[in-house]
C-alpha cells in the first residue's frame, strides 16, 4: 500500500515536472522572432552564422561589415571587382598619396553627417585598435577636407585601395561609447542590443544614404554547431544558415520552404611541400603526388559536389587566375615520372632511390574536417604505386609545421588566396621566404622577384598580367597541389527575396533584401 | 565559530590553490605548441611577415624565460589586474564576468533537472531494490551515462524543436529557452547520483536508527523521506562539491551546442588562438569559484547534519 502511494507520488512528480517544462515552452515570447513580427506586420530576418563575434567593434571584427551595421569606402562587387562604397570617387595624386571624395548624404546612425574629418578619426582608432590593419594599410599622413580624406602611405603602396576593402577599415563614429557593443556607423541596420558570442539585435535606420532598408529588423545569431544550425533552419527559427556541413543538406533540399545557395569561395584546399626535404626539391616527385591527387573525386565524394576542382591558387572566376583544366588523374604518369627521378620498386613493392624507401610524413587537422579525408585518399593513392605516406593528425596545424619543420614532409591546408579580389597577399604571404604563411620554406627567385614587382604596380591590367604570370610558374614549380575550391554552402529560407550569398562572405546583410 | 574557522583555513587553502593552479596552467601553456602572434596579425587575410611576428613576440615579451612571464602575471594579479584578451584586446575580468551569469544560471538549471531526475529514480531503486522500477532506475541511468552530451542536445533538439516545435532550438531570452540547455546537462550529470543516492539509501534503510524509527510507530513515509532521504544526500552534497570542476568542463560543451552566451565559448576560443591572459584568468575565477561552492558545501554539512566536525568523516 504504500509502495504504491509513493510510486504514484513519484511518477506524479516527474509528470508534473515535464508538464511544467514544456509549458514554459508555449510562452509566445519564445516563439521564432519572424513569427512574432509576421503577426504585426514587421518584416525581419534571423541569420544564423557559424563563427561567434566576441565584440562587434567593426574595426576589430567582421560582422559589423557582415551585418550591415558599418560600412567601408570601396567594397568588391559580385564579380570581385572594387566599386566605390562610401567613397564616390578617389584619384591617386602620385605614387603616395590617394584622395577619396566622400558622398555627400551619408549620415551616422546617430544623424551626423560623414565628411573628411570624421573618415580620418576613424582611420585613426584602425591605427590606435588593429596593429594588423595598420601595418597592412602603411598610411603616413591623412588629410581632411570637406568631403575629401587624402592619404599618404608610408611607401610607394598600389595595393592601397584594394586593402581598404578589409571589413575592419570601416568607417564608426569614433566618440560613441561602447563601441565594441553599440557601435555608430553608417550601415543600413544599427545595432539593438549585443549578447557577445551569442546574437546581434538590429533595427532599420531610417537615414540609410542608399534608400531605407525593406526590412525593419535583423538578428544575427552565432552557433559553431553545422548540425544545429541545419536544426535552426529547420525549424524555422533562422531564415538564412551559412555553412551548412554536406552531410545535413538532405533535409533541407527536400523541404520545399527551403533551398540550399552553394557558391564557391575565396578559399582554395592544398598540399604543401615541405621545400626543405630533399627528396621533394626533386621536380618530379612534387608533380608526381600532384597526379596522384583525384580531384574529381574529391569534389564529388569529399565535398558531395559544392566544391570546384581547382587548377591553381586562385578562383577561377578572377581575371588573374588561369583558365586551364585542372591536372587530370595519373597514376602511370606518376610512376613514370618517379622513375625518371631515379626511383625503383625494392622486393616489398615500395619505392627507393640509393636504398632509401620514399616515405613521407603528411601533417593534417581536423579543424576542417574534410582535409583528413584527403590526406587519407591521397595517402591510399600514393600506398598503389609504393609511396608509403604517414599522416599525422595535428591539434594546431600552424604552430606544428613552423616549430617542427624539419618533420613534415606534404601538409594538407587552406587558405583564402585572394580575400580582397587581389592576388597580391597570397603571393606576399604564401612564396616570400619571410611571408609569414610559408611553413614551408617556399623559395622561388624568379616568383619573389615578380612578387616585389607586382607589389609597387597600381594599373590594374598591368597587375592582372604579372598574377598571371605568377601563376604559370606555380603551375611550373608546383610548390603546392591545389586540390579544390570548397563552396560556401547557405540553407536559405524560400521566404527569404532579393538576396544571395557572395563569394567574399563581407556583406551578408543589405538594404535591398527582403520578405515575402 | 566553526563555520569562521573553516573559511579561515579555506582561504589560506584557496591562496595556495590558485598559485599552484596558475603555474601549472601557464607552463602547460607555454610548453604546448603555438602562441597568439598569428591570430594578432589575422595573417589569414592580411600580409604579414615573419620578421613582424618576431617584433611582435617581443613586444609582448613572448621572449623571456618563462619564469619572468609568470611573474609580471602574478604581479599584476596581486594589484587585481587580470589584463587584457590579447586579441579581442578588452579587460579579461569584464569579458569572464559579463558571461558568467549565464553560465551559473544554466548550471542552477541543470542541478533542477538533476534532482528532478535523480532523487525519484534513486529512491525507486532503494525502495523497489531488486525489481523492475529498480531497473528501470538503473536501465535510464546506464542509459545516461552512456549518451555523449552533444548528442543528446542534438536529439532533443530534433525531437521538441523541430519535431514538436515545442521549444526554441537555441540562444537565450525566455524561459523555454532554458529547458532544453538544462535538461541536457541535468541528464548528462544525474546517472552518478542516481546510483550513489540508491546505495546510500539502501544502506541507510537498514540502519539502526531507521529501525528505531520504525519501532516508534512512525509511517515509512515520513521515515523515508525526512529521515533516510535526508541522511542519504550527504554524499550526494560531496560529490557535487566534488565534480563542480568538472561540471564546468562539461556545460563548456552545451553552451556551445545552444549557442548559451556563458564561458564556453569564450574559452574555447581562447585556448584555440592561446589567448593567455583569457586562459589564466579563466582559470582563476573558476579555482575560486570551486573553493566557494565546496566552501558553500562544507557549511551545508553543518546544516543537514550538525554532528560532523571538520576534518571528520562520520560513518
Amino acid at each position: 500500500m504504500f509502495q504504491k502511494q509513493l510510486m504514484m507520488y513519484l511518477v506524479f512528480a516527474m509528470i508534473l515536472a515535464f508538464v511544467t517544462g514544456c509549458n514554459s515552452g508555449e510562452d509566445p515570447s519564445s516563439q521564432g522572432e519572424s513569427e512574432i513580427s509576421s503577426e504585426t506586420g514587421d518584416k525581419s530576418i534571423t541569420l544564423l552564422f557559424s563563427f561567434a563575434s566576441t565584440t562587434i567593434d567593426p574595426h576589430q571584427d567582421w560582422m559589423g561589415v557582415r551585418a550591415g551595421i558599418a560600412e567601408t569606402l570601396v567594397k568588391v562587387d559580385e564579380d570581385l571587382d572594387i566599386k566605390p562604397w562610401l567613397a564616390e570617387s578617389w584619384e591617386q595624386n602620385d605614387d603616395r598619396t590617394w584622395t577619396f571624395t566622400i558622398r555627400e548624404g551619408v549620415t551616422f546612425h546617430d544623424g551626423t553627417a560623414v565628411n573628411g574629418e570624421a573618415v580620418k578619426a576613424s582611420f585613426e582608432r584602425i591605427m590606435e585598435v588593429n596593429d594588423a590593419l595598420a601595418s597592412n594599410l602603411k598610411i603616413d599622413t591623412m588629410e581632411a577636407s570637406g568631403q575629401d580624406i587624402t592619404f599618404t602611405t608610408t611607401e610607394e603602396y598600389p595595393a592601397f585601395v584594394s586593402e581598404l576593402v578589409h571589413t575592419n577599415a570601416s568607417i564608426i563614429k569614433v566618440d560613441a561609447e561602447n563601441i565594441s557593443e553599440q557601435p555608430i556607423a553608417t550601415g543600413p541596420f544599427q545595432v539593438v542590443d549585443f549578447t557577445s558570442e551569442a546574437e546581434v539585435k538590429l533595427e532599420r535606420y531610417d537615414g540609410y544614404w542608399d534608400g531605407a532598408a525593406n526590412l525593419d529588423e535583423v538578428t544575427v545569431k552565432f552557433n559553431s554547431d553545422g548540425n544545429v544550425r541545419a536544426l535552426a533552419l529547420q525549424s524555422g527559427e533562422a531564415d538564412i544558415a551559412y555553412h551548412l556541413p554536406p552531410e545535413t543538406l538532405d533535409p533541407v533540399e527536400a523541404n520545399d520552404n527551403l533551398r540550399v545557395e552553394s557558391v564557391s569561395s575565396l578559399r582554395a584546399h592544398f598540399v604543401l611541400y615541405n621545400a626543405a626535404k630533399p627528396a621533394l626539391q626533386d621536380l618530379h616527385v612534387r608533380k608526381a603526388i600532384d597526379l596522384l591527387i583525384n580531384r574529381d573525386v574529391a569534389v564529388s565524394e569529399i565535398m558531395n559536389g559544392h566544391a570546384t576542382a581547382a587548377n591553381g591558387p586562385f578562383n577561377p572566376d578572377f581575371a588573374f587566375a588561369n583558365n586551364e583544366e585542372p591536372e587530370s588523374y595519373d597514376p602511370s604518369q606518376a610512376e613514370a615520372l618517379l622513375k625518371q627521378a631515379g626511383y625503383e620498386k625494392n622486393e616489398n613493392g615500395k619505392l627507393e632511390k640509393d636504398g632509401e624507401s620514399l616515405t613521407l610524413t603528411l601533417a593534417t587537422f581536423q579543424g576542417r574536417p574534410e582535409l583528413p579525408l584527403m590526406a587519407q585518399y591521397l595517402q591510399a593513392e600514393a600506398a598503389n604505386i609504393g609511396i608509403e605516406i604517414n599522416i599525422v593528425t595535428v591539434e594546431n596545424i600552424d604552430s606544428y609545421l613552423w616549430d617542427q619543420q624539419d618533420e613534415w614532409d606534404l601538409a594538407t591546408y587552406s587558405m583564402l588566396t585572394a580575400p580582397r579580389g587581389d592576388g597580391g597577399y597570397f603571393l606576399n604571404v604564401a612564396y616570400l621566404p619571410e611571408g609569414s604563411l610559408n611553413p614551408g620554406q617556399i623559395n622561388i627567385p624568379e616568383l619573389n622577384e615578380l612578387t616585389q614587382r607586382l607589389n609597387v604596380i597600381a594599373n590594374v591590367d598591368e597587375r592582372v598580367a604579372l598574377q598571371k604570370q605568377a601563376v604559370e610558374i606555380i603551375q611550373e614549380e608546383v610548390p603546392q597541389s591545389f586540390i579544390l575550391y570548397p563552396h560556401i554552402i547557405v540553407g536559405v529560407s524560400e521566404r527569404i527575396k532579393n538576396w544571395s550569398p557572395g563569394s567574399e562572405e563581407y556583406y551578408l546583410i543589405t538594404n535591398t533584401m527582403d520578405v515575402e | 565559530m566553526r563555520v569562521l574557522s573553516i573559511i579561515g583555513s579555506r582561504f589560506v587553502q584557496l591562496i595556495i590553490m590558485i598559485l599552484v593552479l596558475s603555474f601549472v596552467t601557464f607552463l602547460l601553456m607555454k610548453i604546448t605548441p603555438g602562441d597568439p602572434i598569428r591570430a594578432i596579425l589575422k595573417v589569414d587575410d592580411m600580409i604579414s611577415t615573419t620578421i613582424e611576428e618576431e617584433k611582435l613576440m617581443k613586444e609582448f615579451g613572448y621572449d623571456q624565460p618563462i619564469l619572468v612571464q609568470y611573474g609580471q602575471w602574478l604581479w599584476n594579479v596581486a594589484q587585481f589586474d587580470l589584463g587584457e584578451s590579447v586579441i579581442a584586446k578588452r579587460p579579461v575580468l569584464d569579458m569572464i564576468m559579463s558571461r558568467l551569469p549565464a553560465t551559473v544560471a544554466l548550471t542552477i538549471g541543470g542541478m533542477v533537472v538533476l534532482f528532478i531526475i535523480s532523487v525519484p529514480l534513486g529512491v525507486l531503486g532503494a525502495v523497489y531494490e531488486g525489481r523492475w522500477p529498480d531497473y528501470v532506475s538503473r536501465w535510464i541511468a546506464m542509459m545516461g551515462a552512456s549518451i555523449p552530451s552533444f548528442w543528446l542536445g542534438l536529439l532533443l533538439i530534433y525531437v521538441f524543436s523541430l519535431k514538436f516545435n515545442l521549444l526554441p532550438v537555441m540562444g537565450t531570452g525566455t524561459l523555454a529557452h532554458f529547458v532544453l540547455p538544462s535538461i541536457t546537462l541535468g541528464i548528462a550529470m544525474s546517472p552518478m547520483y542516481i546510483r550513489l543516492l540508491r546505495e546510500r539509501l539502501i544502506a541507510t534503510l537498514q540502519s539502526s536508527y531507521i529501525e528505531a524509527a520504525k519501532a516508534r510507530g512512525l509511517r515509512k513515509e515520513r521515515i523515508l523521506l525526512f529521515h533516510a532521504l535526508r541522511g542519504s544526500l550527504i554524499p550526494l552534497v560531496t560529490m557535487f562539491g566534488l565534480s563542480i570542476g568538472s561540471l564546468l568542463g562539461g556545460i563548456t560543451v552545451i553552451e556551445i551546442l545552444f549557442s548559451w552566451p556563458g564561458m564556453g565559448e569564450l574559452i574555447v576560443n581562447a585556448v584555440m588562438q592561446r589567448d593567455y591572459p583569457v586562459i589564466q584568468g579563466y582559470i582563476i575565477i573558476v579555482g575560486f569559484l570551486v573553493v566557494i561552492s565546496n566552501l558553500i558545501v562544507d557549511v551545508m554539512y553543518l546544516m543537514i547534519n550538525p554532528q560532523i566536525k571538520q576534518g571528520k568523516e562520520v560513518g
